[in-house]
Formats: structure tokens, sequence, C-alpha cells
């Protein structure tokens, strides 16, 4: 069993050596290293077609009750701060709301609010109602007539992203102008956003973007192609790993520079408009948007991003498929390796199911009921017979 | 005849008084658990919505439970804050009950301390209180409480939903037992001009500095005249003299600080353009902090350096 001193670092792979990788660092302008210490200007993008002009990097309130913190923020230079009704069971809009109006500059923020349709009622007016209802108490908590931003909160399957009611509700609140944009966040990035693409009433889309993702081409490929319709792009979970959920009990904090190395990975890709990561200390404040000066990587960011023995240690499926001929039943294995990733480290079953409905018949998982014990190897560090029964046992349990 | 007299009086005041004390025994309250007892018999989270329910409540499928890694998939980011708390398990279940539909989802945290933390962070002041475990809350067809290590919540929609309410909250509270009151270090706190029900346990980043964790955190006062009250709460005086040392030095590099003696062990007074002002001193294994101190905010510090354990 792996120690806690590698649990958060489990899902931060690849070295930067993958085309993918160079790829993406290819696009930025890598500074030396001397040029971090300089205070340059703030990087800024536009967001998709809404014409709002953003900091690379803003804040996600998510995790911070803390006024002085959204103050120090804004004095800093973030200009866009996302709450949602969830949070704190409202307490954290009604912090965002508050310390807005005490500075007086809500037309110079861009203040965001999700909306969650749990246990989404059937009946489609029904939804559209319960939805309306929840974002007239946001607006109440917020001490606000409308929001920038109204995200349709957490939406996870190609049904629910197309549900009349909640659309509906979405749009009639745009035209009465309780909200400017209408977005969608999702943590189900591929199904999810190519319908959003396809449904075009989306203004913005909020999506789980981090480092592990560097070799899925899928992910990476559905966000580009959704900034490109003209949806823009927010990227959260940038530093936390996929959808899994950060360790509190830690023993110890990673280097500040692994933050700001994945926080600039995330943001090198220029369709990303903005990051808001989830700081709640005023030294990670500062230590993220420094990241919105410079997006170069430094060396220590460098060696992170490209540490063999890191990757290593992590075990991340680098998709080359040349464990495939070792197999006497040409199982996928990449396929089933890609699956175990979605189903353990970002614990998304949902995920690792398509994952494994994708494999090719007779290809699958169910090929390896056959064998005892699994003598395929990998060129690199993957224990993919260990993967494999972890898999197995994940589907026996009906977890995936 | 006065002897015959004087002892006729006696066993008759006598018997009286005997009288007296058997009736009291039998009128007399049960004697009351104090209350930091603890079950006997660990509660089991499934146990807690068996049969008999109030209003003969029918379940609507089948009971959810989620744990640390699952979470997510029913409060999404909100199971972030829940997870700093040591979120243990939580039992989801709807029911109705005729016209009325109810809610019941209960939190399993580590400690008491992790219940009431997680319960303080999404409790506002300006809830309607009620007597239900250590505190609870109404509001807009709710009812949420902290009682021991377990954090309840409770939401209804339809006719007799707050009856219903209040009595699964009732049904509830009896089955989990156990703590019954706040931590007992915010007893010790001044009551003097507190914000009712603003009391919070913080055990990351208090007030955005990490180096304080865990604190207990108190509003006083009101308006632009708040204060906040910060008890940070360190293993020993060495590591609160270190933490002493970080929040002067946040302070030298953002603002101001300087040495104040005069508030007692480690003072100092400080202020930044974010936080305002604040002044702090250390007491043994705490590090007392009151950001926006009032006027007699000294005062405030010494006296809660006194009544600290």
């Amino acid at each position: 069993m792996k120690s806690n001193e590698w649990n958060r670092r489990e899902f931060i792979v690849k070295p930067i050596l993958w085309a993918g990788a160079a790829r993406v660092i290819g696009k930025t302008d890598v500074l030396l290293a001397s040029t971090i210490d300089k205070a340059g200007p703030i990087l800024q993008r536009t967001l998709g077609k809404t014409g709002i002009t953003l900091p690379v990097v803003s804040m996600g309130v998510m995790n911070a009750d803390i006024p002085g913190l959204i103050r120090r923020s804004y004095e800093l230079g973030i200009r866009h701060f996302d709450t949602a009704a969830v949070y704190q069971q409202g307490r954290n809009e009604e912090m965002v709301g508050t310390v807005i109006k005490e500075l007086g500059v809500r037309d110079k923020v861009i203040v965001s609010t999700k909306q969650l349709l749990r246990n989404r009622p059937q009946n489609p007016a029904e939804a559209k109602n319960r939805f309306t209802e929840g974002v007239e108490s946001s607006l109440k908590r917020l001490q606000m007539d409308h929001v920038d931003i109204l995200y349709y909160h957490s939406v996870d399957s190609v049904e629910d992203a197309k549900a009349e009611g909640p659309l509906e509700a979405l749009q009639i609140l745009k035209k009465q102008g309780k909200t400017r944009f209408i977005g969608i966040s999702t943590h189900n990035t591929v199904p999810v956003i190519n319908e959003a693409i396809r449904l075009n009433v989306f203004d913005v889309a909020l999506v789980t973007m981090n480092y592990t993702m560097a070799h899925n081409t899928d992910i990476l490929n559905t966000i580009e192609r959704a900034a490109k319709s003209g949806i823009g792009i927010v990227a959260m979970k940038t530093q936390a790993g996929g959808t899994v959920r950060p360790d509190p009990k830690l023993p110890k904090e990673l280097p500040p520079y692994t933050q700001t190395a994945l926080l600039k990975w995330v943001l090198n890709h220029d369709f990303v408009t903005t990051a808001i990561p989830g700081f709640s200390t005023y030294e990670h404040l500062e230590q993220d948007f420094s990241v919105a000066r410079d997006l170069g990587y430094t060396g220590d960011e460098e060696r992170f991003l490209s540490d063999k023995g890191f990757a290593a240690q992590a075990e991340f499926c680098q998709q080359c498929g040349e464990c495939s001929q070792d197999c006497a039943k040409r199982v996928d294995v990449p396929a089933l390796m890609r699956s175990h990733m979605y189903a353990v480290q970002y614990r998304n079953p949902g995920m690792a199911r398509t994952m494994l409905a994708s494999t090719p018949p007779g290809r699958g998982l169910n090929a390896c009921s056959g064998c005892e014990s699994c003598h395929v190897n990998c060129r690199n560090t993957v224990q993919i017979a260990r993967k494999i029964a972890e898999l197995k046992a994940l589907t026996a349990a009906s977890v995936v | 005849m006065n002897k015959q007299l004087s002892i006729r009086m006696i066993t008759m005041f006598l018997s009286a008084l005997s009288a007296i004390v058997a009736l009291q025994a039998q009128t007399a309250p049960p004697k009351a658990t104090p209350a930091k007892t603890r079950s006997t018999a660990p509660v089991q989270l499934a146990s807690l919505l068996n049969a008999p329910l109030p209003g003969k409540a029918a379940a609507q499928g089948s009971a959810q439970t989620y744990n640390p890694d699952t979470l997510y998939q029913y409060i999404d980011g909100g199971a972030d804050l829940y997870l700093l708390y040591d979120f243990k398990a939580l039992l989801h279940q709807d029911f109705r009950s005729g016209p009325t539909d109810l809610t019941v989802d209960i939190y399993e945290m580590s400690k008491p301390e992790d219940a009431f933390g997680i319960y303080a962070s999404e409790r506002s002041p300006g809830y309607k209180f009620v007597v239900f475990g250590a505190e609870g809350y109404r509001d807009k067809g709710i009812l949420n409480f902290v009682q021991d290590r377990y954090y309840v919540k409770l939401s209804s929609s339809g006719a007799s939903a707050d009856p219903l309410l209040d009595q699964f909250a009732h049904l509830l509270s009896g089955r989990i037992g156990g703590v019954r009151s706040l931590p007992s270090l915010l007893g010790k706190l001044p009551r003097e001009s507190r914000v009712l029900h603003s009391e919070q346990y913080v055990k990351k980043d208090p007030l955005g500095h990490a180096f304080l964790a865990p604190s207990y955190i108190v509003s006083y006062g009101q308006g632009k005249q708040q204060s906040k009250l910060v008890i940070s709460v360190a293993s020993d005086a060495q590591s609160t003299k270190a933490r002493a040392e970080q929040l002067n030095k946040h302070f030298k590099q953002s603002g101001e600080s300087v040495a104040a003696p005069e508030l007692g062990e480690g003072g100092i007074r400080a202020k930044n353009s974010f936080e305002g002002r604040v002044i702090a001193r250390t007491q043994g294994r705490y590090l007392i902090a009151l950001f926006n101190p009032s006027e007699n905010g000294a005062e405030i510090l010494k006296t809660v350096a006194q009544n600290l354990p």
C-alpha cells in the first residue's frame, strides 16, 4: 500500500518528454527561470463569446469562509469569484455577497454561482420551478439582482445536461437579466461537454482539468472543441487531481513549485480562459496568483513535471500499447488501465464503465476471466496484474 | 402528660417527615444524566432509521450510504469541507408520510468537535434555533441539529412538514444519545456582547492562516464594530509561541506589527489593509487573538486568558 506521502502524488504523472506534454510545452513562451521574480502584467484572456476579459487566475471560494481572503484577492488583482448554493448551505454565497458589497466593487468583478438539482424531478415543470427558486435564493444571499455566470451545477450525464426543466429555467433567467450568462459544470467531461456543444445554449463550461489528463486526448480535445465553438472555458480541480478530493490528513504538503507547476500546465492551454483554484490561505493565494503574471516554467517546475521517478511511483499508464502483445487473448490492456484510472483515481465509476464498454468485443475485462493471473508486463512501471485484479473486484462488487 | 404529648408530637413529626421524604422520592425527576455521558453501546448508523418511525413514514427507495470517497457524488464540491472535519459516513433516506415528503441525512463524523465544526460552518446566526441535541435550528422546511459526533439534516415539504420534522428530530436525538453539549472551551469565553450562535471550530486554515489550526472563533458586537475572537489551540506552549511568531511575521510582511507587553505574554498589536487591526497574546497552549478589537479588547484578552484551562 502506498504511504500517505504519495497519496496526493498518485495522480501526478506523465513525463514532460511525452509527445502530448511536449506539444503543450511547445505552446508556452518558456521564460528564463530568473524572470519568475519579475512582476509582469497580469495575463488576461477573453471568456468565449461573452466579451468578459479575466485574469487567468481567479478564485474558487468554495474552501474559504474568509472575508479577508476575498479582500486580499481583489487587492492583488483577482476579478472573478466563484461560489455555489451548496457550499456551506448558502453561507459561502452570503460571505461573497457581503464582501463584494463592502468593497463596493460589484461592477468591477465577475461573480458566478451554481445551482445543483439533486434528485432531479421527472416532471420538467417541477424541475424548472425548483431550479428557479434555488437561484432566487442564491441572489438573495448574494445581495445581488443578478450574477454574471449561472452554472447548472455538477452535471455528470448527457441525460441531465439536456434535461428540459433546468435548461428552460436557465434561459428564462438569462432573459430576465438574473444572470448575464449561463454555464454548465461537470466532472464527466467528454459526453457532457459534447452535449453542451450540440445544445448550443451554454456560454461557459466549468471543467475539471489537470496534469493527470496530459495523456488524455479525448478530454483535452473535447474541451478545446468547446472553446472553438465559442464556449468560454473555466478550469477547476487544477491542483487536486481529477475528481479525487484532497486528503486533509496528508502529513506534509508538496512544495509550492509543484502547485504553481500544475496550475501553469493548465493555463498553458490557451483555450482555457481562467482557472479557479480553491486556495484557503494568504500564502497559497499569493503563490497561485503569481502564475497570473508568468506562465513560464522555472527549473524546479520543469523538473517536477518531468520526474520519471515520480511518475514511476505513480504507476501511470502511458497508453503506449506495447504490453498488449504479451497477452494471448489480445485484451485491450491500455483501455483497462484507463478504466482503472477512472474508477480508482478519478472516483468516477460511470466513466470507468463507459471505458470498459468501449473495448472491442472479446478484448475487454471479460476476456480476462479465463486467466488465473496476468503475465502481461508493462515496459514502464505499471503493475498491470494488480490493476486488472482490482478492476475485476470493482465490477464484481458492482462499483464499476 | 407533657412527656406523652412530646413523644406523640415527635412521633407525628417523624412520621410526617418520613412521608415527605417518601413523596419526594416518588416525584423527584430522574437523576440528570451528565452532559458528557456516552452511550454504552456504539451507535450503528444504519439502525438510526429502523422502524418504528414517526407519522408511519414509509421509505421511498432504499437507504444510501456514502463514505469519504463517494460523498462528492451526493454533494459535489461541498464534500471537501466535510472531509476536512473527518467525515466518516452519511446515511441518506427519503420518506413519505401521507402528503408529506421528508429527507433524512445523518452525517457521522470522527468526534463531537468535528460534528460541531461542520454544523457551525453551515449555520447562520439568523436562523431560528431549537433545542435538539447540543444545538439545532429550523429554516424553511429544514431542521438541522448536532449531537455527539452526528450532524443530522432533515428537510421536508408538503402539509404537516414542520410537525414531522420535530418528530423525527426527537426520535433521532433519542437514538443517538451521547454528548448533548457544545465544546466545553466555548463555555469559558466571555458572554457579554457575544453574537449568539456565531461560534465555530475551524480545523483548517482559520481566517486564512494554516498555522492557527485548529481554532475556535467567536464573533462579538455588531456590524462594522464586530470583532472575531480566535482561540488557536496548540499542543503545548512551545508550539503556541511558534504560532505567535508566525502571526507576527505575517503582519510585519503585509502591514505592521509591534510588541505589546501590556496585553500579556507574547502580546502584539498589528494591522494590514485586508484583515484590519488585531491584538494577540499567548496563554499556555493557546494563542488568543482579537480581530477588529473594540475599545475594551485588551480586557477581553485578559479575561479569556484567565479563564482558559
